[in-house]
């Protein structure tokens, strides 16, 4: 094997292989992952799918496929936001729990190895499960309005996320000594993630400039979360009244007071009431835009890009601050001089 | 093989070891004895590059183990004094797995497993699960898991602890095949008359201070003021006490379950000089011999000092 192959390839990719395809736990968590994908996909199939015949002609058999689609991606996500902090956060943890690190210190694996090796075991259980749904994603394809790209870059969100929330979570068990804390604040990441950026842009939204027609993009930190760019690739149209706001002018702002309604292929139609200063008076909405981030930090991005960039960019910082906090005794280059020159 | 120069580890206000000295030369079994919490696992774990020392400094093989900890681990197999095992794989497996972590060519980690599971005893339990094992058979296991890289020292924290008799002799004739194969082995345990029989070297620390260390007998020596002998006579106990009592190599005379016992002074030629001069005296000696477990009476009169 070459240097790649063998820095790739460590000894505890096989051994956690071994040891967790040997239990029963991993097919019941593949079947049950499996039984509630394809529960959701069955349910909101069987409900759509005489709507769908029955107005085919419409070009609603579209909609469904779409809605489909998206439920799907955004319910993968979910899922594997409680499954992968829980490959990862008792990684490390639970070996020192069990007495087996020190073993593995006084190897010539380097502590990075141990991490890579962790990583990589648990991550290959989230692409197999990923892989895993392929099957019920492709009934999406008997309504259609998915495009092939929309599946791969729906997919490739949910992968990134998946990795930097496991990454986050061997961060956890690294940093905590028990496997119930690295548990629990894994979780808190994930959530904070997922769910907690979210809610950055609801309470800390962008103000949107009175003279602007265009609607600006919501704050960076909400592109944090893989579930604004699934549902961008999901309807394939933009983010529509979230993250924004209008400025003091305006005593009713939040969301923009818009009321907007999507139509089929991304089309939007938005109308606003609102009540600037003393009166009332009608107002003029700032229309959004396309599939692409119209303001601020990634202007001109894609939604995906600006997510996986920066997951990708705190998978990496998770994963330094591993390697430095994992091995028994810490050997910072400054503190390695010091030593020699005393 | 191994140098220990002033090694101090303190833990906030707790000093756990106080300026540690020791040398182990090439091929020698040090014993390292002492009351629990007195920083043989401190020792050996730093010696292991597991921990790192407030002040001082520890050599393996001329590798210190700040700064060269990856050539330490080169040289040394470590076992712990609590360990555990991974679920769900065999007993060669597990050897396989460790044999891979030390980059053993794969061509040849199934001889070295299959070696070494034959040097411990293990070979009729290859494809048995590691945690299914008993004690014993995990102690030895993870012996011959310290193994597998064949390096030239071995750190053995308490290997003993908690095993049967049995098992004990068991680890005990794994322990001198290996010193024949000339691994230079630090072993830490509180079965003193075991490390008699074993070691070469011994050091006894207490409260993070190593109290004595060097040759075993010099230990002794040096710790104890004289040898033991125990007399049976026949009849004439009396006669047979103040004979002894009248001899200048003879510090003190003792009626034992029925023997005398008697401190002396001096080697063997001084035992062999009391028991002609019993003979000569018309004394009937039936059994004389020296007293073992003059490393139990060191060790206790070491660790007595301060307390």
């Amino acid at each position: 094997m070459n240097r790649i192959a063998v820095a790739l390839w460590n000894p505890i990719v096989a051994k956690e292989y071994r040891s967790r395809m040997r239990t029963w736990r991993s097919p019941l968590a593949m079947t049950i992952y499996i039984l509630l994908l394809g529960g959701l996909g069955w349910a909101i199939f069987s409900s759509t799918a005489s709507a769908a015949r029955n107005s085919f002609n419409g070009g609603l058999a579209a909609n469904y496929g779409q809605a489909l689609f998206l439920w799907l991606v955004l319910f993968q996500m979910v899922l594997l936001a409680f499954i992968t902090p829980a490959l990862t956060a008792g990684a490390v943890s639970s070996e020192r729990e069990r007495q087996t690190i020190d073993l593995l210190f006084v190897t010539k694996l380097p502590a990075f190895s141990i991490l890579w090796g962790k990583l990589l075991a648990s991550m290959s259980f989230v692409m197999l499960l990923l892989l895993l749904s392929v099957p019920i994603f492709s009934l999406v394809f008997l309504f259609g309005g998915i495009e092939l790209d929309q599946v791969l870059k729906a997919f490739l969100v949910t992968a990134v996320a998946a990795l930097t929330l496991g990454i986050i979570g061997l961060a956890c068990s690294t940093a905590f000594k028990r496997t119930l804390p690295a548990t629990v604040s894994a979780y808190g990441a994930a959530f904070v993630l997922l769910a907690g950026s979210l809610l950055f842009g609801l309470l800390f939204p962008t103000e949107i400039n009175p003279n602007a027609t265009k609607a600006p993009a919501p704050p960076a930190v909400t592109f944090l979360s893989p579930i604004l760019p699934l549902v961008v690739i999901g309807t394939n149209g933009p983010i529509n009244g979230y993250g924004i706001r209008y400025g003091n002018t305006f005593a009713i702002a939040q969301g923009g007071g818009m009321s907007c309604s999507s139509g089929p292929n991304g089309v939007q139609s938005c109308s606003g009431l609102v009540a600037p200063g003393k009166g009332i008076g009608f107002y003029n909405p700032v229309q959004p835009s396309g599939t692409t981030i119209p303001s601020g930090l990634f202007s001109g991005w894609q939604y995906w890009q600006a997510t996986i960039t920066m997951q990708l960019v705190i998978s990496l910082v998770a994963l330094i601050v591993s390697a430095v906090l994992l091995p028994p005794i810490r050997r910072l280059p400054w503190r390695r001089r010091a030593r020699v020159v005393a | 093989m191994i140098t220990v120069d002033g090694l101090t580890k303190t833990y906030g206000n707790r000093t756990a070891l106080d300026h540690v000295s020791f040398e182990v030369p090439k091929g020698e079994i040090f014993g390292f004895v002492g009351p629990n919490g007195a920083g043989k696992t401190t020792t050996l774990r730093i010696l292991a590059a597991l921990l790192e020392p407030t002040s001082g400094r520890a050599l393996v093989d001329g590798a210190d183990v700040i700064e060269h900890p990856d050539k330490v681990h080169e040289r040394l197999g470590y076992m712990p004094d609590f360990f555990g095992v991974y679920d769900q794989l065999t007993a060669s497996e597990y050897l396989d797995f460790y044999a891979a972590c030390y980059r053993q060519p794969k061509a040849r980690r199934k001889k070295v497993a299959d070696d070494l599971l034959e040097l411990v005893g293990l070979s009729d339990r290859r494809d048995q699960a590691v945690d299914t094992l008993s004690r014993g058979l995990k102690q030895r296991l993870c012996l011959a898991r310290a193994l597998v890289h064949d390096p030239a020292v071995l750190l053995l924290d308490e290997p003993a602890s908690g095993l049967d008799p049995r098992a004990r002799v068991e680890m005990r004739e794994i322990l001198k095949e290996l010193q024949t194969m000339g691994k230079t082995i630090v072993i830490s345990s509180h079965i003193l008359p075991e490390l008699t029989e074993l070691c070469t070297m011994i050091g006894i620390i207490d409260q993070g201070r190593m109290r004595a260390t060097g040759p075993v007998q010099d230990v002794i020596r040096q710790l104890t003021s004289g040898r033991r002998l125990r007399i049976s006579v026949l009849g004439q106990k009396e006669e047979a006490a103040a004979v002894l009592k009248a001899l200048p190599t003879i510090q003190e005379v003792a009626m034992v379950n029925g023997a005398i016992e008697a401190q002396y002074d001096g080697d063997d030629a001084a035992a062999a000089g009391i028991l002609q001069a019993l003979t000569a005296a018309g004394i009937k000696v039936s059994a004389f011999s020296q007293l073992e477990g003059g490393l139990e009476d060191a060790f206790m009169k070491a660790t007595s000092e301060d307390v």
